[in-house]
């Protein structure tokens, strides 16, 4: 009974919050999708103020809800095939950010999980040392390392030029978009992976060894299935925050460089256009939400089909 | 209990402090601290800023909900949107005894025509920034009083990759409307097609869409050309003149024509502190205050009183100071409409992605 309690007293604080702050602003933002934009922005009202008493009256009723919500904004969305390829390419840059940060992140928390104790905490330090600055200061340290005036962008254009090519440009590409998106989420997938990896037990290496597994083997066989749980994890941190980024693309995205995020910031900022803003949101979400399941459904199938074998 | 009253004295003093407050929601670097400083001594009050980089961001600021604030600098459009959201209080003309000063062609804009709710404060073109001698080099510098240096693919080809325009629907869209010979607040689909053909043929020579750093970009030389708001140009002529650069910075009208952005002093409906914020707006009004902010950041000014304190070699500056014979072809952007919003967001996704 006791501990019950305990259980219960730990963990409304945080359920509390998210409901607070997750689920009702995402009851309201569904809400918001059905209904028409305001003519000055916002939603168009769903009361007025009776000009005789002063009072606000609910003007929606059972008869006439259907001058006041509308599946307008989700026709939009579908009709218009500018939108849904949009949400392709988003996906397509977070997906190559999450494999660029697999690819760069996996040695490096190897590297971390199998250096002398004494050293790892400075090598953890070191990975999340540029969380100590803001996130803007270093997209626009970004800026200069990549601008023209830079020797990195110079010592490229001198091997292109070298070959008979135009110089290029790297600020300002698709190029520079990911080169930041890499950048700002690395850190996400090195310390899920190193919690990981740092518990792999070193006797199962051993033993495979003995028995004449070759590095490859060994590695392909043991560490990546065990390690499996912690790329999921950085995947997710990496991807899902990836794929609703604004800020790069509006700074070093040049011209072709948007992404579904910049088109949601237009809807509520520029365009005044909540409900359609409400709309992108929420397929945003639900998109994640689904990708999420599925890939935790493969993850459990795969799990029982184990369990048979064994 | 020492203690306890020493805190509450202190509380009690803060909340006096606090009822002397002035919240002004501001343009960032639109209010020298100058001037501040000597409103603040003026009221015997505090004046607290809070900035915002666009219209939308305040206007979105507001619409959430926010409060407190007394006093916000809308661009005429804005002003409109406030006016329709019943955000805005009537003024007290009683109170504004320099209301005078300004120039009286300035005043009754579209957006509030008999100056109920609003007072001219400063304002902007949006023009064309430009390396002189870059483009001198490249041979269009003749192509600089015209849209086409942007626009016209014969002309931009020679400066690929060298130019930036705002990030901005509505400015981009006017430039090209105007370059086409179509007014700045045409809301003809068929014409706003056109005008984002004429983007989308020119937008491979361009570098980047960027309303964040278009001044750091020209001031050290990596963009020549720049679509942007008067004051940032001016800025970035005044840094480029500082770091003692080889080349030289300019900005000037185009032939076609320009948008005008008239920033307002607007007092909030639930604005806490009306009578300070009268106040505040009567000591802008003067014209030693007013030539101030012209002379910091280049900001155009409407207060004919401040003129003879503004440096005349900011007075020569057409984008600044249009000529009279300019000034018609300045055009002030109005507020569009939820479908026509709807519309030209589509042109301008489009844009974006192609």
């Amino acid at each position: 009974m006791q501990e019950r309690l305990g259980k219960w007293l730990l963990s409304w604080p945080p359920l509390a919050y998210l409901v607070v702050f997750f689920l009702l602003p995402s009851l309201i933002m569904m809400f918001a999708a059905f209904r028409y934009p305001g003519d000055y922005g916002g939603l168009m009202p769903l009361t007025s103020e009776d000009p005789a008493t002063g009072k606000l009256v609910l003007d929606i009723t059972l008869d006439n809800w259907r001058d006041y919500l509308t599946l307008e904004s989700f026709v939009r969305l579908v009709d218009e095939p500018l939108y849904i390829e949009l949400f392709i390419k988003s996906l397509w840059y977070a997906t190559l950010t999450t494999l660029i940060c697999i690819a760069m992140g996996y040695p490096l928390a190897w590297l971390i999980a199998r250096s002398p104790k004494k050293y790892r905490d400075l090598m953890l330090l070191l990975v999340i040392l540029p969380f100590w600055s803001n996130f803007l200061i270093r997209i626009y340290a970004w800026m200069i390392l990549l601008g023209p005036q830079s020797a990195l962008s110079k010592a490229i254009n001198l091997v292109v030029t070298a070959f008979g090519h135009e110089p290029v440009s790297l600020l300002f590409t698709p190029f520079a978009v990911i080169v930041c998106l890499v950048y700002v989420h690395l850190p996400f997938m090195v310390l899920p992976l190193y919690a990981n990896l740092e518990k792999h037990d070193m006797a199962l290496l051993d033993a495979a060894q003995d028995l004449g597994a070759s590095a490859w083997q060994r590695f392909w066989k043991i560490t990546w299935p065990l390690s499996l749980p912690g790329v999921y994890a950085g995947a997710a941190l990496v991807f899902i925050p990836a794929l609703g980024m604004f800020a790069v693309p509006d700074i070093i995205g040049g011209t072709e460089g948007i992404m579904i995020g910049n088109l949601i910031k237009q809807q509520f900022l520029e365009t005044r256009d909540w409900p359609f803003g409400a709309v992108l949101s929420i397929m945003l979400t639900g998109g994640v939400l689904l990708m999420a399941g599925l890939a935790a459904a493969v993850g459990r199938g795969k799990q029982k089909a184990k369990q048979k074998h064994g | 209990m020492k203690k306890l009253l020493l805190s509450m004295s202190l509380l009690a003093s803060s909340m006096a402090f606090a009822a002397d407050e002035l919240h002004l929601y501001n343009w960032n670097n639109y209010l020298t601290e100058a001037t501040a400083k000597r409103f603040e001594q003026s009221c015997k009050c505090k004046l607290v800023q809070d900035y915002y980089g666009d219209n939308e961001e305040m206007l979105a600021k507001l619409a959430a909900g926010a409060k407190g604030y007394d006093i916000v600098v809308p661009t005429g459009f804005a002003v409109q949107t406030l006016i329709g959201q019943k955000g805005a209080a009537p003024l007290d003309k009683a109170q504004l005894s320099n209301l005078k000063n300004i120039n009286p062609g300035y005043m009754g804009g579209f957006f509030d025509k008999a100056n109920t709710y609003s007072v001219p404060y400063a304002f902007t073109t949006t023009v064309l920034g430009y390396n002189e001698t870059q483009l001198q080099k490249a041979g269009v510098l003749d192509k600089a009083n015209s849209w086409a240096l942007i626009f016209d693919p014969a002309v931009v080809s020679k400066i690929k990759g060298k130019v930036t325009v705002l990030d901005s629907q509505r400015e981009l869209m006017a430039a090209a409307l105007m370059y086409l010979g179509y007014p700045a607040n045409e809301t003809d689909p068929a014409k706003w097609k056109q005008a984002q053909q004429v983007i989308l043929k020119a937008k491979p020579y361009w570098a980047a869409f960027n309303n964040q750093s278009y001044i750091k970009e020209l001031t050290v030389g990596n963009a020549w050309v720049s679509l942007g708001y008067s004051n940032d140009l001016f800025q970035a002529q005044q840094d480029a003149l500082k770091a003692k650069r080889p080349f030289k910075l300019n900005f000037s009208l185009q032939q076609e024509g320009n948008t005008l952005s008239m920033d307002n002093l607007v007092i909030l409906k639930d604005a806490p502190r009306k009578d300070l914020a009268h106040k505040f707006i009567n000591f802008m009004l003067d014209g030693k205050n007013a030539a101030e902010l012209t002379n910091e950041v280049g900001a155009g000014n409407p207060n004919q009183a401040a003129m003879p304190n503004v440096k005349p070699e900011i007075t020569k500056l057409s984008a600044i100071f249009p000529s009279k014979e300019a000034l018609p072809k300045l055009q002030q952007l109005q507020d569009l409409n939820g479908k026509q919003r709807r519309e030209l967001n589509k042109l301008w996704s489009e844009i974006k992605l192609k």
